[in-house]
């Protein structure tokens, strides 16, 4: 009988349960992503099984670069003497990168996007799994390489690549081809992990020398302390300098905590951020807390329509338990509802995460999965019996003739709730507002971005660079082709190189080594991206200067750190730069102009001062060229045409300067989908609230309206009567939201150099958005009872 | 059957205490149709929710069966209302989500009775008050005489020693009034203890005995 009323109870106010059920749905969906998504973030490289001993280690050095603090080490070769020197390193491995992104194999050229020269350790500490081979013997051998399943897939298909010979060719940074042996094929590296190699292959001749990420396993119980304190003494007892001469630090980070917690330079791949993770969680509680106070909150306030039940029932002797059982089936109803709709909405969410960021949360969370819908099912349902609890307690009469008793407390508690939801959705709203702007700015003042004509070919070969010169005049004949150029580091990457200088009357002292950063391009540089001079010339049309009459462009950063302020007094200035690379010389010349400061990097650091400066074919390491106006496919197919006929033996791989800056700014375009998702889901679900609440309240007003009416009140007076409220809600709502909402982001934006401004008029749209949405919602309700025949509503009673 | 003794019943505001019953003797004996008559706020309803064990008294004692029924437990109330008692109000209070057979059968649900014997009683009920042809209508769908019928059927189904009737006329036209008056009296011929609180003297004709209740304190009270 019990289950009868329930049911019928539920398809007497579709509506309303509707609210309930979806609100509920909507809610779980959102933690449940949420929480997937953070274990994932959390998860990265645990999957080794000595994760807890493997650190990576990273020195940094006020001589050297400005003491930045790179990921991968330079001297990576002491990563032997240290582990003899320190008991505590049990093992190590290092990582060199293959900076050419290119493998030769079978007359063709191969992309590769990560790769490593390793050393034969390398599967004593990973824990990646081999398919073909046996993971202790297999790096003995130098020249042995092993890829990865779908490196071997895209290359060699479904043949054999065991004993198969690929060639690294010739470039700029190996003079000679290296052959390697595949000897070993190994599963793709899992998504959370910090790198995700094509191959890794032992070093042809030799050991590896320079730059390397470097990894020591520690041996147990081991304190890294030990190791990063005993550092100096290390270098000491190793060289003829004294302990105190020495200002290299040293550095270990646990393998687990790269992803998160490393913000270094040269990261093998773009890290997650620790803040994304706080600010995800402290949203997964918003959301359970709102979802679950609407439930809440509409339960007690539809209680009212249950309690002559509940009054008439105890008058036929129902025990105390029946109110209880009938709560809980009502809500053990509305929870599984809910569920079935979650997982109705989880399907395509999934598809849609998997096929964007190639993340499947699902996959082996079924515990964890079936865990959080047991606890928020269990959660909602003490939600759905707070009327019972709060009838036990006292504070709710039930009796006969006091029925109106429970819909007058649940209103003033309702109250709160509204105001603390609409508080968190107008800081929601002006923080999308806010994030959005920054990142369009960010966007807009990168190089090439807005009129989103510029591709880029990044980090081509050697050879390819050789025949820039052909390369760009071919391309010129044709005319969709806009301008053509050429440059060291690619739109959005890190300008890092500085060389010292030599200037007309300014003094350096001796010992300081001055540097500036350098940045060496081709002479179109200036005209593709559109630089602004302050003053002077672009370059002469050559891809060569001779001794003496060398062209440098200096940046307005530059000009200050060379001590001027007017860009005119310093045009014509003698300069030069000094290459620091033995047998490279840069020719002495002047400063022929100079640019406002343009964003290379991106905007979070400020512009570093930076020397434009032509090679011919050597450090041309990124191709850019730029299209006419709405000729983009005509333009690409004339570059691939042009391609194809140069280097016909090359994958022609180009990628727009808008995307690869839209990578830059990675973190916040995805703060601000996910946050603009939230936003979306907790004002739909503040509205679904507000809307119960209304519901109720023009209900129990009914008479109240029907009074009015017949005494002449018009429909726009009870409307504004209606609404007022909830118009003062919103209100109370928007003065609480607006200065937490200020702190946050300008905390936010102190993450930039460069920022928009926090106009006050971002928080009064958000303001005005709520109170839109909340209007909107309350007056469908209002409308409704305020249009009512009066005659009708006062027989109601 | 029921003793009330000097029964109090009052509410304190900050100033003053209000009293809405005072000194209340009451003795009804089994089989007795009581009227409770009075102007409105007398305290009628107050004193039918008392005996009905729905309000608690504030002073005095009230035995009902000779048992301390102002020291009861809440549990023991509720056995009382299971298989002692039973009522009906002015405003019928039927549950709306539930048609005319669930309706009546609802109080024989809390008693665990068998479903069999429920049909069988409910279907006895539904023929005696000539109302089998209703049994699948919800109470929007009726008259307010029909209401009431199910009402009383539901309030005596389970065969209470003890029927409270709170003005169970109020809402009705007369002639329905009168049929509902004619079976309560009928009710009373076959045993049953009734207690009524109405205005109207025409129907208090029908019970044995009326108390007049004026502001909380019995003014008269005497057999007809």
């Amino acid at each position: 009988m019990l289950l009868k009323f329930v049911f019928r109870n539920i398809r007497k106010r579709p509506f309303l349960n509707f609210i309930k059920v979806f609100g509920l749905a909507l809610g779980l969906s959102g933690i449940l992503f949420i929480t997937l998504f953070l274990k994932n973030e959390l998860s990265y490289d645990a999957w080794h099984k000595k994760s807890d001993r493997i650190y990576r280690f990273t020195t940094k050095n006020p001589a050297f670069l400005n003491d930045s603090h790179f990921a991968r080490e330079i001297n990576s070769w002491q990563v032997l003497q240290m582990t003899d020197y320190f008991s505590e390193i049990e093992n190590y491995t290092r990582l060199a990168p293959l900076r050419e992104s290119i493998m030769f194999y079978d007359q063709k050229y191969y992309d590769v996007n990560q790769a490593f020269i390793c050393d034969s350790t390398f599967f004593e500490i990973f824990d990646a799994e081999l398919l073909i081979g046996n993971r202790e013997t297999i790096l003995d051998d130098p020249g042995v390489m092993v890829v990865s399943e779908s490196f071997a897939k895209k290359v060699f298909g479904n043949s054999n690549p065991i004993g198969q010979i690929m060639s690294l060719p010739p470039g700029q940074f190996n003079a000679e081809k290296s052959d390697f042996t595949i000897k070993g094929v190994m599963k793709d590296f899992p998504q959370n992990s910090h790198f995700h190699p094509d191959f890794i292959a032992t070093p042809v001749q030799g050991e590896i020398q320079g730059w390397a990420w470097s990894y020591l396993l520690l041996s147990e119980n081991a304190n890294p302390e030990n190791i990063t304190k005993q550092y100096r003494q290390f270098l000491a007892d190793n060289s003829e300098q004294t302990i105190e001469e020495i200002q290299t630090t040293a550095y270990l980070q646990k393998i687990t905590d790269i992803h998160l917690h490393s913000d270094k330079l040269r990261e093998i791949e773009t890290n997650g951020n620790i803040t994304n993770i706080y600010v995800l969680a402290i949203a997964a509680l918003i959301l359970l807390l709102i979802s679950m106070s609407n439930y809440a909150s509409l339960n007690l306030g539809m209680a009212g329509f249950s309690s002559k039940f509940m009054a008439i029932n105890q008058v036929l002797g129902s025990s105390k338990n029946t109110n209880l059982k009938y709560f809980l089936t009502e809500s053990l109803i509305v929870v599984s509802l809910s569920i079935l709709l979650f997982i109705i909405f989880s399907i395509p969410v999934q598809s849609i995460i998997k096929s964007s960021f190639n993340l499947n949360l699902m996959e082996g969370n079924f515990l964890l999965i079936v865990t959080i819908v047991f606890l928020f099912s269990l959660m909602g349902i003490f939600s759905g019996i707070q009327p019972v609890l709060k009838q036990r307690s006292g504070r709710l009469n039930s009796g006969v003739g006091k029925f109106e008793a429970l819909k007058t407390s649940s209103i003033a508690a309702n109250k709160g709730i509204i105001v603390f939801q609409y508080t968190f959705a107008i800081i929601l709203i002006a923080a999308v507002l806010v994030i959005s702007r920054q990142t369009n700015y960010a966007l807009n003042s990168s190089m090439g971005v807005t009129e989103d004509n510029v591709i880029c070919f990044e980090s081509v070969h050697a050879s390819i660079q050789q025949k820039f010169d052909v390369f760009k005049s071919e391309l010129l004949k044709y005319q969709t082709v806009e301008s053509v150029s050429a440059m060291l580091d690619p739109p959005g990457g890190e300008a890092n190189d500085m060389f010292p200088f030599e200037m007309e009357g300014y003094q350096q002292e001796e010992s300081s080594q001055e540097r500036l950063g350098v940045l060496p391009c081709d002479y179109s540089f200036a005209d593709l991206f559109k630089l602004n001079f302050l003053s002077g010339n672009n370059f002469s049309e050559k891809y060569e200067d001779n001794e003496g009459s060398g062209e440098y462009i200096i940046n307005e950063a530059a000009l200050f750190q060379l001590n001027y302020s007017d860009p005119d007094s310093i045009v014509g200035k003698q300069f030069q730069l000094i290459s620091p690379v033995q047998g490279i010389e840069i020719p002495k010349g002047k400063i022929i102009g100079v640019v406002k400061d343009f964003h290379l990097s991106s905007i979070k650091k400020k512009v570093r001062p930076l020397v434009l400066f032509k090679r011919k074919n050597l450090w041309m390491i990124n191709f850019v060229i730029s299209y006419k106006d709405g000729m983009r496919q005509e333009a690409i197919d004339d570059i691939r045409a042009v391609w194809n006929e140069i280097f016909p033996a090359y994958p022609f791989n180009y990628e727009h300067v808008s995307t690869m800056y839209r990578q830059v700014y990675k973190t916040e375009i995805l703060q601000a989908r996910l946050l603009s998702v939230f936003t979306l889901l907790s004002v739909f679900i503040c509205s679904m609230g507000l809307l119960g609440l209304s519901l109720l309240i023009s209900r129990q007003r009914t008479k109240e309206i029907g009074m009015r009416k017949v005494n002449g009140a018009r429909v726009s007076e009870i409307l504004s009567m209606l609404n007022r409220d909830f118009v003062k809600w919103v209100i109370v709502a928007f003065i609480i939201a607006t200065p937490v909402a200020w702190f946050a982001m300008t905390r936010w934006l102190e993450n930039f150099a460069y920022k928009t401004n926090l106009n006050w008029w971002i928080f009064a749209l958000a303001g005005l958005l709520a109170l839109g949405i909340a209007l909107l919602t309350v007056s469908w309700q209002s409308w409704k009872a305020a249009t009512r025949n009066p005659v009708e509503s006062l027989r109601y009673e | 059957m029921i003793k009330l003794k000097n029964i109090d019943k009052y509410y304190d505001s900050r100033f003053q205490r209000t009293f809405i019953l005072k000194g209340v003797d009451l003795e009804v004996k089994q089989g007795e149709f009581v009227t409770i008559m009075g102007p409105s706020g007398a305290g009628k309803s107050t004193l039918l929710n008392i005996i009905g064990l729905l309000d608690e008294p504030s002073a005095g004692e009230y035995y009902f069966w000779d048992e301390p029924a102002h020291q009861i437990k809440e549990k023991q109330k509720v056995q009382y209302h299971r298989s002692h008692i039973g009522f009906i109000f002015q405003a019928f209070h039927l549950i709306d989500e539930l048609n005319v057979y669930e309706n009546i059968e609802t109080p024989l649900v809390y008693r665990s009775v068998k479903g069999k014997e429920r049909k069988a009683l409910v279907a006895d009920l539904l023929d005696r008050f000539n109302m089998v042809a209703k049994k699948d209508l919800f109470p929007n769908q009726l008259s307010g005489g029909q209401q009431q019928l199910v009402a009383i059927a539901r309030a005596i189904i389970g065969n209470p020693k003890l029927l409270l009737a709170d003005e169970p006329t109020g809402n009705l036209h007369s002639e329905q009034g009168e049929m509902i008056m004619k079976l309560l009296k009928k009710l009373n011929e076959e045993g049953m203890t009734i207690i009524q609180v109405t205005h109207n003297e025409n129907y208090a004709g029908y019970g044995t005995r009326i108390v007049k209740l004026i502001d909380g304190v019995i003014e008269e009270d005497f057999q007809v």
